[in-house]
């Protein structure tokens, strides 16, 4: 049986050794280059990417754990960049080196999608897991209150 | 020389990355004494920038400094878009690669901005000139009748206006003015305003390219294991059957480049993924000669350090007579400070893309210095500088790190030997334990006070292995330039003795943001706190009163500008209302001069036990003229989250020569659950640009320090307050 799987909507065969974190199938087999490896062992979170909507550490999943399943990349969170987490980002000039803010991203939208109102307490223990070395932890928490905020709005 | 020159019309630039057409301006600013001359010379020295516009009015300027987060990438445009009356979104910047008509294009010692700032305004507002000159040959009008505004001339006699994009043909033939006006401050449109970044739109799409990301067609990829002790040397590979192995391509040994950026030496896997070289390099089996550092332990080389300084050490520099003012002290301080190595740990860690060939070596990196690629890749690969291509990609981060370039060197060696292009990404573990790392220090700082509370003497001893234990390892302490900030703070103690402690580096040293100031401003502000304690005097009226009795006139406007940032984040924060707080939270102040500029900072903690939460920041900021103020706030919110990492929580441990630590879970920087609320407070004044990326990490740690010993009684003396237990 063919192994595949669905990335941002589209479907890639997976000809891959089966233990290769799926990180190195997208970054080095289809060049999707947006998800960023920082640490090769689940502790940084530059790698997330959600697994059928849910934030998983690309880095530490084998690709055959996946296969046949739906992958979304930074690149695909949204067709012109206006996921409202997105336009948040930008409203609050979050970026410094950007390396770490796909990960950041694409892990807060996964928790918002489960906890739409949340309080900073919940905004800190969700995001504790993606680093930012050059310090953007102020902006990322008034960037994810305020997404939550619009996306309140929207419903 | 300072020039700017018109250089559309010429050729040089060709074989570069540059496109040539429209008005072309070349910026030559070897000296801060920016003076322009026009220059018809063919030959051209020293150039550093060139501003374009093209036949469509789009301005492109051509500027060699790196972009690492700092933001220079859109701060110079603003500059330069500002005098030129240019809309600003239509002026980008682009890196060009390494040339020597870029000049070093090296970026660090938070100087981009201070030394570019003015040539960048004079080439805009030169440009402008020129452009109303060729709009007055259209129009006929005298140049007096025109004026620019937003990418356009008009004139005051018509309603005609002309885009730039119209007009650059004819300025491209018009002579560099020789005194452009520049701007009052007063019609600043983009010159310390919020100007967005130009590239967050990509970052928030995952469509920015960074180091690691290049691909190019026939990419092999590498992974690499260092040699773990400094000095070492391979002693067996065996390499089992790992050859044989799908998709490994080569296994190949690299052994140390003994030039200060180049490799420690390792053995690396190439192969057609990079899953795969990881893979297959876990299954060789390595020995290392471990070499003269073998016996590194950064526990018990602390313990020396702070002997060699608790001791009589060598004689640095003196003034006034200490001996004296000791004799008759009405008390004496006395306090040891340490700090531990610390890594840089930038979220991208160290990648390349190199590919050599017989005539040529092309390099794709995220670098703070393209000329070193160059440089040591020509000494290693045995060709000319100017022959290796350099293209800079941004950075996901530097602090320093990315300023050797020892990661590009070991790319070329693998394509050399491979015969292909390759990608050579450090793992975390290589990167976190293959550094150049921040000094580890002791200092110990003797005062005196009079009756009235005034520090009368002082005697300070630091030992740290210095920088220039890279460059010559001979090098055994600090050199007198090394302890220059101790004779030269601002607290301007008259009778003051400086000693150099023993140091030797028994790995490598690097540039760390903020360098020794981290430890400076850590020993002196922690020190004036201990002093203003013992005199019964709340720290902020005791530095005022060290600042007024400085009446060294030399020194006079660096006390004036500490006073007014000291006073202005002080006076932000609680800090007038302290008794009012909880019996376990405290407010602690530091101020501290560095790379030209002055910060203070103002924590305020809750302790309970031992632990420390930080709960308030209010900082202070005078760095002159603000290119972009968003950009400078965001600076000091890093520096408060870097300091706050070095205060608490890493260093880098040694242990039988080698690094202890390996990732994230051992050296554990800051994380968003830590993070106070900042305030960023920014002086105004009129002084010119000084450097802003460096100076706020050395206020955080002391006063923080400050705020603890106010919360809870407890004095931490060392960075990390407690030491990593690994």
């Amino acid at each position: 049986m063919t192994k595949s799987l669905l990335i941002n909507g589209k479907e890639h065969t997976v000809n891959v050794d089966d233990s290769m974190p799926l990180l190195w199938f997208l970054r080095d087999t289809l060049e999707y280059t947006g998800t960023k490896f920082g640490c090769g062992a689940g502790l940084c979170g530059a790698c997330t990417v959600h697994l059928n909507g849910q934030a998983i550490r690309s880095c530490i999943t084998p690709v055959s754990s996946v296969v046949n399943q739906k992958i979304t990349t930074i690149e695909g969170l949204s067709d012109n960049g206006d996921h409202p987490l997105q336009k948040a980002w930008i409203e609050n000039k979050v970026p410094q080196c950007g390396y770490c803010q796909a990960g950041q991203i694409m892990n807060a939208a996964s928790f918002l999608a489960t906890n739409a109102q949340p309080t900073a307490d919940e905004i800190d223990n969700a995001m504790q897991g993606n680093i930012c070395r050059c310090g953007t932890y102020q902006r990322i928490k008034k960037a994810i209150s305020d997404a939550s905020i619009e996306m309140k709005k929207d419903v | 020389m300072n020039s700017l020159t018109n250089i559309s019309r010429r050729n040089f630039l060709k074989n570069s990355s540059f496109i040539a057409g429209g008005l072309v301006i070349a910026v030559n600013s070897s000296s801060h004494a920016f003076n322009v001359t026009s220059d018809n010379n063919d030959e051209l020295f020293d150039l550093n920038a060139f501003i374009q516009i093209n036949n469509d009015g789009d301005v492109i300027l051509y500027c060699g400094r790196c972009e690492m987060g700092q933001g220079i990438s859109t701060a110079l445009p603003a500059a330069v878009a500002d005098e030129l009356e240019a809309d600003w979104q239509r002026v980008t910047i682009k890196q060009g690669d390494a040339d020597e008509k870029y000049g070093r294009q090296d970026t660090g010692g938070s100087e981009s901005i201070r030394t570019m700032f003015i040539p960048m305004r004079t080439a805009g507002a030169a440009a402008k000139e020129m452009l109303i000159a060729a709009a007055a040959k259209v129009w006929k009008l005298s140049p007096s009748q025109c004026y620019a505004e937003h990418h356009e001339v008009k004139n005051t006699q018509n309603k005609q206006t002309l885009s730039y994009g119209e007009l650059v043909s004819i300025a491209a033939n018009i002579d560099v003015p020789t005194t452009p006006i520049l701007k009052n401050k007063a019609d600043f449109k983009y010159i310390g305003k919020a100007l967005p970044r130009h590239n967050q739109k990509d970052i928030i799409q995952g469509q920015l390219t960074y180091g690691v990301d290049t691909k190019i067609p026939g990419l092999k990829y590498a992974a690499i294991t260092h040699c773990p002790v400094f000095g070492g040397k391979l002693k067996t590979l065996n390499k089992h059957d790992v050859l044989k192995s799908p998709g490994v391509i080569d296994i190949v040994e690299i052994p140390r480049f003994n030039v200060p950026y180049g490799s420690i030496g390792g053995v690396a896997v190439v192969a057609d993924n990079s899953w795969t070289a990881q893979q297959a390099l876990k299954k060789l089996t390595i020995e290392w000669d471990l070499g003269e550092n073998q016996n590194y332990d950064t526990k018990k080389y602390k313990q020396q350090l702070i002997t060699n300084v608790e001791q009589p050490a060598k004689f640095v520099a003196e003034r006034g007579d200490l001996t004296q003012a000791f004799n008759k002290a009405a008390h004496k301080v006395s306090a040891t400070y340490t700090g531990g190595h610390l890594s840089h740990s930038p979220m991208e860690p160290n990648a390349s893309v190199v590919w050599v060939q017989k005539d040529s070596c092309e390099v794709w990196a995220a670098t703070q210095s393209p000329a070193d690629i160059q440089n040591v890749l020509a000494q290693y690969l045995n060709r000319q500088p100017k022959d290796i291509t350099v293209h800079v990609t941004m950075a996901g981060g530097a602090f320093g790190r990315k300023f050797k370039c020892d990661y590009v060197q070991e790319a070329a060696a693998l394509s050399a030997k491979v015969n292909a292009p390759v990608q050579l990404i450090w793992s975390r573990e290589e990167d976190m334990r293959t550094g150049y790392y921040h000094s580890i220090n002791a200092q110990h700082i003797e005062a005196s006070l009079d009756e009235k509370g005034q520090v009368t003497g002082w005697l300070h001893r630091a030992a740290f292995p210095p920088i220039d234990s890279l460059f010559n390892p001979a090098v055994d302490r600090p050199s007198e330039n090394n302890l220059n900030e101790i004779v030269n703070h601002p607290f301007g103690i008259k009778n003051l003795r400086s000693e150099s402690g023993e140091a030797k580096a028994h790995t490598r040293i690097g540039w760390y943001r903020a360098v020794y100031a981290i430890f400076y401003g850590f020993s002196f502000a922690t020190f004036a706190d201990e002093l203003a304690h013992k005199a019964k005097q709340d720290t902020f009226t005791f530095l005022n009163n060290l600042y007024d009795n400085n009446d060294d006139a030399t020194q006079a406007v660096k006390i004036k500008r500490s006073k007014e940032t000291l006073a202005l984040a002080v006076n932000k924060s609680a800090w007038h209302n302290r008794h009012d707080l909880p019996k376990n939270q405290g407010i602690g102040i530091a101020v501290h001069h560095s790379f030209h500029s002055y910060v203070a900072m103002v924590v305020h903690v809750e302790v309970n036990n031992d632990n420390i939460k930080v709960l308030n920041v209010d900082c202070a900021i005078d760095c002159g003229q603000i290119l972009n103020v968003d950009g400078a706030t965001a600076q000091m919110e890093g520096a408060v989250v870097m300091g706050m990492s070095l205060a608490l929580h890493t260093e880098v441990v040694f242990k039988d020569g080698a690094v202890v630590n390996s990732n994230f879970h051992n050296y554990p920087v800051l994380r968003i659950t830590d993070m106070p609320k900042v305030n960023v407070h920014i002086v105004e004044n009129d002084e010119a640009p000084t450097g802003l990326g460096e100076p706020g990490v050395a206020a955080f740690a002391p006063a923080l320090s400050n705020a603890v010993f106010a919360a809870s009684g407890k004095r931490y003396r060392d960075l990390p307050f407690t030491p990593l237990d690994i």
